[in-house]
Parts: structure tokens; C-alpha cells; sequence
């Protein structure tokens, strides 16, 4: 690594490395001890009983990892929430660059297009939630629409329709965020190459699909890890949309987790499940980690990631 | 408006000229750089804004509509009845909601921004030992479920309140020392961007000078930094306000944030006859205004934040 410094940063002597102090005490309270915790909790046979002297609650070894991959709903929470967040990503993709497409392009009232689509990514989920859970309701306005275009609604907050809900308002949701990371990725297109394509006379989809996605492929890519990270952890969108219970067709794997400590006070088996649902993002966590841009020196050169 | 005027904070991508820009060549730039034919770009544009629209512009015409008009599904409102905002005040607690919510997300703003400046300086500024490690566990750090961190920390907090003899879960100080430590590393990684954008020499220069590196950071830095510093406050002022899952379990009714409080006075209207849809709809728009505003107000700075993590 000190090869990749720069010269300006050799010589230090006293770097202030205390300055991390406070981040590094908090992470470690609040992060990695909490996580360790989990770790051991998952091996307890802890309940609402045993919890005040939970350091003495039984050591029942991996029996909760059995229990939550047997018995309880985990695997189907895991299937649920995998499928979901994929679903959300795989829609929400072409939504997000048809609209940096159309919203790259000059015209009259495009700041106002631009700060609009950004409106559902900016409001809180908790206010999403309780907006269409008025919206999806059984009599409510989106089966009054339907039933004007002849469809008959039926209901969206329960039965195997709460899947469908779940993953249309997190499209509605969601998009904006692959939109802005097309964009930015759409923005960092040098010029020259569409003065390249015009020159050649490519019409706007040849452009499009020889010219500019290949650029896009990097930025998009890494948008699609992102947005899968962010559907597959939320917890708050289906926690307030369907209330807890909820509907077993979405019991993803956050809410699960939830229920069973903060309902069923099934702490060490909750604690199993929610070391499980790490295992569910390490793959796509490591692959954000291998593909972003980690550290740029001054001079624009990339360090400490793949060029 | 456009993505590229944030470009000091985004310190990984060259600015790029902006297509159609003002400048000498311009004329024929506009139908060069045009990606999408007309027709299609209005159909998309027109698409979206109404699927976006709708709901909101939903939520406006419910929260002045009369709870029956709601049930029924009509999609106009029926009547313009703007008691729902007054009666939000004593029917959700808003008032007490909104106020925990800002003392806690509020102070977990202002400390965040500074504590991050601080590692950020030293990330950027300095080589040492670990620090491409520090850098990926930043990113690392905010795809960490929220639920895996929630019994922990409720057990850890319950356990210090035992051994220190005083009250921790319920308090807002709990909800702080939570939120200031989980919006830390995105706060962090946005300042490590912007810092980035700063030219070296200034600092380098106060250093020759024999200025300590506090004396650098509060007297060079600090005052450049602020545009920085307002998009990594506001982010972590942002995870305080729209979270649901800490508070729901760290706060009592008395230390509620506005969001639980919203949550909880949804999940206790079902059940009844007509759900009070449109004081639901009221509180939702109160508790999501000043989300927006800050977001309008700030919007060309805060779109570099939302794309820090997705530097290629």
C-alpha cells in the first residue's frame, strides 16, 4: 500500500489517528460488541424468562439454527425475501434507466420532472407504508380504480396478494434510486462519443445500445448490488404496510426476525435467524465491495480496488 | 439542478462537460447529445409522473376528504374539511412525536457531521496502516440489517441500565448514542467524497506552517467544508426521522419519535369501524413535509450524498 501513496503523504510524523477515536468507540460499542452478542445469543436458550440473567441463559449449541431452518418459517422468510428483493431490483432497473434516458435530454421543466421523481425515494418509508395501506385497502381507491377499468380488486393486504402489494409499492418506491445512479453514471459519458455516433449516423437505438449502455454497465451494475442490499434489508415498508402479524406471503425475513423477539420473545432462535440473514447479503455485500471505487488519490488514480 | 454542479463532492469522477452547456459549440450539441426520440421521451416522462403523482397527490386530497369518501375509495376529495390537521394533535401525540423526533435526529445531525469530518480529514489526508479497511468497512457497515443489530443493542442497553442503575431503554439518549452510531459511516463516507474534492495544497500549506492537525481540521477545513457537512447532517438526520425499528423498541410513550407514533396510531385503528383514514393521512403528511423540504432545499447537494456509495 505505501507504494500507492502519494509523495505529499510520506513524510507524516504525528498523523492525528485520534480523530477516529470517537467513530471507532461507537462502532464498537454499538456495532461489534452488539454483534458478538448476537453471535452467542443464537447459541442460547433464551426467552423472556431467563432474560434479565440472559449471560446465564442455557447453551443449547446450534439447536436454534436447527430449530429456525426446520421448524420455523425461516426458509420461507429467506425464499420470500430473496424473490422480493430480486423482483423489486429486476423492475426497477429498466424503469430507472428509461428514466435517466429521457430525463438526460434537455427541455423545458426538466428540473421540476427531476426533483418530482425523486419524491417517492425521499419520503420516509413509515409514511409510504401508511399511504398505501389506505390506498390497498379492500374498498379503497386502487380497487375503485381497477373496478372503474372493470377488474375486481380483492384484497392486497392479505392472502397471497400481499406479495404483489409488498412488491409494487417498493418498485414505487424504490426506482428512483437506480435512476440517480444512471444518471450519474449517463452523465459521466463523454460527449465526443455522441458526436462520434451521430457522425456515423446511428439512429437512437443503435446509439443507445452500442454507445451508451456499454458505458452505463459499471455504474449500473453497481446501482443493481446496491438496490438489492436496500430491498432485501428493509424492514420498516413491510413491518408499517401489513402491521405484525403479518400475512405469512410477507413474513420476509426482517419481519420475521422482529416478531420473533419482540412478540414471541423467542430471543436465541431470533438472534439465529438474524446471524442467518447476514449469511443472505454476504454474497452480494462482497461483490458491492470487490466493484466500488474505494479510495482516490488526488490525482484521480484508483487505489485499493480493481481499475 | 443537474447531478454534475455537485461535482466538488463527488471527487471519484472528472467533471465532465455538461452536454448542451452555454459555450460556443452549443447549437448543434442539444440534437447530438439527444438520447431518446421525442415521442418516447414524453411517453416515459408521462408514465412516470403520473405513477409517481397519483399517490401523492392522493395523500393531499384523503387528508382533507372525510373518512367515509376515504373507505369508499373515491380518488377526489369529497369535501375540504382541514380539521384532520387539527385533530392529528391529540389524537396520534403528533406534537410530542415531531418534538422527540427533531431533539433526537437533530442532535444526532450536528454531532454525526463533526465526528465524521474529523475520521474523514484523517482518511483522506493521511496513510496508515488500515485504512483501505476502514474505508470498506465504512460501506460494509450500512448494508448491516438493522434487525440483526436490534436484539444486541436491547439487551446490551438493558444490561448497562442494570449495572449503571439507571434507565437506558425508553430515554432518548439511547435512541441518540443508536442512530448517531449506525448513520456514522455513511456520514463518514460522504465527507470522505468531499474532503477529496478539496486541493491538498491548502491544508499542506497551514502544515508548513506549523499548525497542529486540530489547527488545520477547525481553522482550514472546517470552514470550506460546510456544504459537506449539511448533506452528511442531513443524511444522518434522515435515518433518525424515518426510523421505525429501533424506536418501536427503545422508546416508551413518552420518548415516542414521530414515526412510531404514526405506526402505532395506524396499527390501533384496525379493527374499528371507519379507520380515521384521514387523520392518517394528515399526520403522514406532517411527519414527511419537512423530509421534503429539507430535500428541496438542499436537493443539488444531497444527490451527490445519494450517490456517494456508488462510485465506480
Amino acid at each position: 500500500m505505501p507504494g500507492a501513496v502519494p509523495p505529499y503523504r510520506r513524510v507524516q510524523r504525528h498523523r492525528p489517528l485520534w480523530m477516529l477515536a470517537p467513530g471507532a468507540v461507537l462502532t464498537i460499542l454499538v456495532v461489534v460488541v452488539p454483534l458478538v452478542v448476537a453471535l452467542h445469543i443464537s447459541l442460547l436458550d433464551l426467552d423472556q424468562y431467563s432474560f434479565r440473567q440472559w449471560v446465564r441463559a442455557p447453551f443449547v449449541g446450534l439447536a436454534n439454527y436447527t430449530e429456525a431452518v426446520r421448524a420455523s418459517g425461516t426458509v420461507h422468510a429467506i425464499v420470500l425475501s430473496t424473490s422480493y428483493a430480486a423482483i423489486v431490483t429486476v423492475v426497477t432497473l429498466p424503469i430507472g434507466v428509461a428514466a435517466a434516458l429521457a430525463t438526460q435530454d434537455r427541455f423545458r421543466g426538466r428540473g421540476l420532472v427531476r426533483s418530482i421523481f425523486l419524491v417517492p425515494y425521499v419520503l420516509p418509508a413509515f409514511v409510504v407504508g401508511t399511504v398505501w395501506r389506505i390506498i390497498l385497502q379492500p374498498d379503497g381507491v386502487a380497487n375503485g380504480l381497477l373496478a372503474r377499468l372493470g377488474l375486481d380488486g380483492g384484497l392486497w393486504l392479505n392472502g397471497p396478494r400481499s406479495f404483489w402489494a409488498l412488491v409494487v409499492v417498493q418498485i414505487w418506491a424504490s426506482w428512483p434510486l437506480l435512476y440517480l445512479l444512471a444518471l450519474a453514471g449517463l452523465q459521466a459519458v463523454d460527449p465526443v462519443l455522441h458526436e462520434a455516433a451521430a457522425l456515423d449516423g446511428a439512429g437512437w437505438w443503435t446509439k443507445l445500445r452500442y454507445v451508451i449502455f456499454p458505458h452505463l454497465r459499471g455504474p449500473v451494475s453497481l446501482a443493481v448490488i446496491i438496490a438489492f442490499l436496500h430491498n432485501i434489508n428493509n424492514f420498516t415498508l413491510p413491518f408499517v404496510l401489513f402491521g405484525v402479524p403479518s400475512p405469512r406471503d410477507v413474513e420476509v425475513l426482517p419481519v420475521l426476525t422482529y416478531v420473533e423477539s419482540f412478540q414471541n420473545f423467542r430471543f436465541g432462535l431470533s438472534a439465529a435467524m438474524a446471524v442467518l440473514s447476514l449469511v443472505l447479503i454476504a454474497v452480494p455485500l462482497a461483490a458491492y465491495l470487490r466493484a466500488v471505487r474505494l479510495d482516490v488519490g488526488p490525482d484521480g488514480a484508483a487505489e485499493g480496488s480493481r481499475p | 439542478m443537474t447531478v454534475r454542479e455537485s461535482a466538488p463532492t463527488r471527487g471519484a469522477a472528472g467533471p465532465a462537460p455538461r452536454p448542451g452547456g452555454r459555450g460556443t459549440a452549443t447549437s448543434g450539441r442539444g440534437t447530438v447529445t439527444r438520447l431518446l426520440p421525442a415521442p418516447l421521451r414524453v411517453l416515459v416522462l408521462g408514465v412516470l409522473l403520473v405513477v409517481v403523482l397519483a399517490p401523492v397527490l392522493y395523500m393531499l386530497f384523503a387528508s382533507v376528504s372525510s373518512d367515509l369518501s376515504v373507505a369508499e375509495g373515491a380518488f377526489l376529495p369529497t369535501s375540504l374539511d382541514l380539521g384532520n390537521y387539527l385533530r392529528i394533535w391529540s389524537t396520534v401525540e403528533l406534537g410530542r412525536g415531531l418534538v422527540n423526533s427533531l431533539l433526537v435526529a437533530g442532535a444526532v445531525a450536528a454531532v454525526c457531521a463533526f465526528v465524521a469530518l474529523g475520521s474523514a480529514y484523517v482518511l483522506v489526508r493521511y496513510a496508515f496502516r488500515g485504512r483501505l479497511a476502514i474505508l470498506r468497512g465504512l460501506l460494509a457497515l450500512q448494508s448491516i440489517p438493522g434487525t440483526l443489530m436490534l436484539l444486541p443493542v436491547f439487551v446490551l442497553f438493558a444490561s448497562a441500565a442494570q449495572l449503571l442503575g439507571v434507565p437506558v431503554i425508553g430515554t432518548r439518549w439511547a435512541l441518540f448514542v443508536t442512530y448517531l452510531t449506525f448513520a456514522l459511516p455513511f456520514s463518514t463516507w460522504v465527507m470522505v467524497t468531499y474532503l477529496r474534492g478539496l486541493p491538498p495544497e491548502l491544508d499542506e500549506a497551514a502544515r508548513v506552517d506549523g499548525a497542529s492537525a486540530w489547527q488545520v481540521l477547525t481553522r482550514v477545513i472546517l470552514p470550506l467544508s460546510w456544504p459537506g457537512l449539511v448533506v452528511a447532517g442531513i443524511f444522518a438526520l434522515l435515518l433518525g426521522w424515518n426510523d421505525v425499528l429501533f424506536a418501536s423498541v427503545l422508546t416508551n410513550p413518552d420518548s415516542r419519535t414521530a414515526a412510531v407514533a404514526l405506526q402505532v396510531f395506524g396499527a390501533t385503528q384496525e379493527g374499528g369501524a371507519i379507520p380515521v383514514y384521514g387523520q392518517m393521512m394528515a399526520a403522514a403528511l406532517v411527519c414527511a413535509a419537512p423530509v421534503v423540504v429539507l430535500y428541496l432545499v438542499f436537493q443539488r447537494y444531497l444527490i451527490s450524498g445519494l450517490t456517494a456509495g456508488g462510485v465506480k
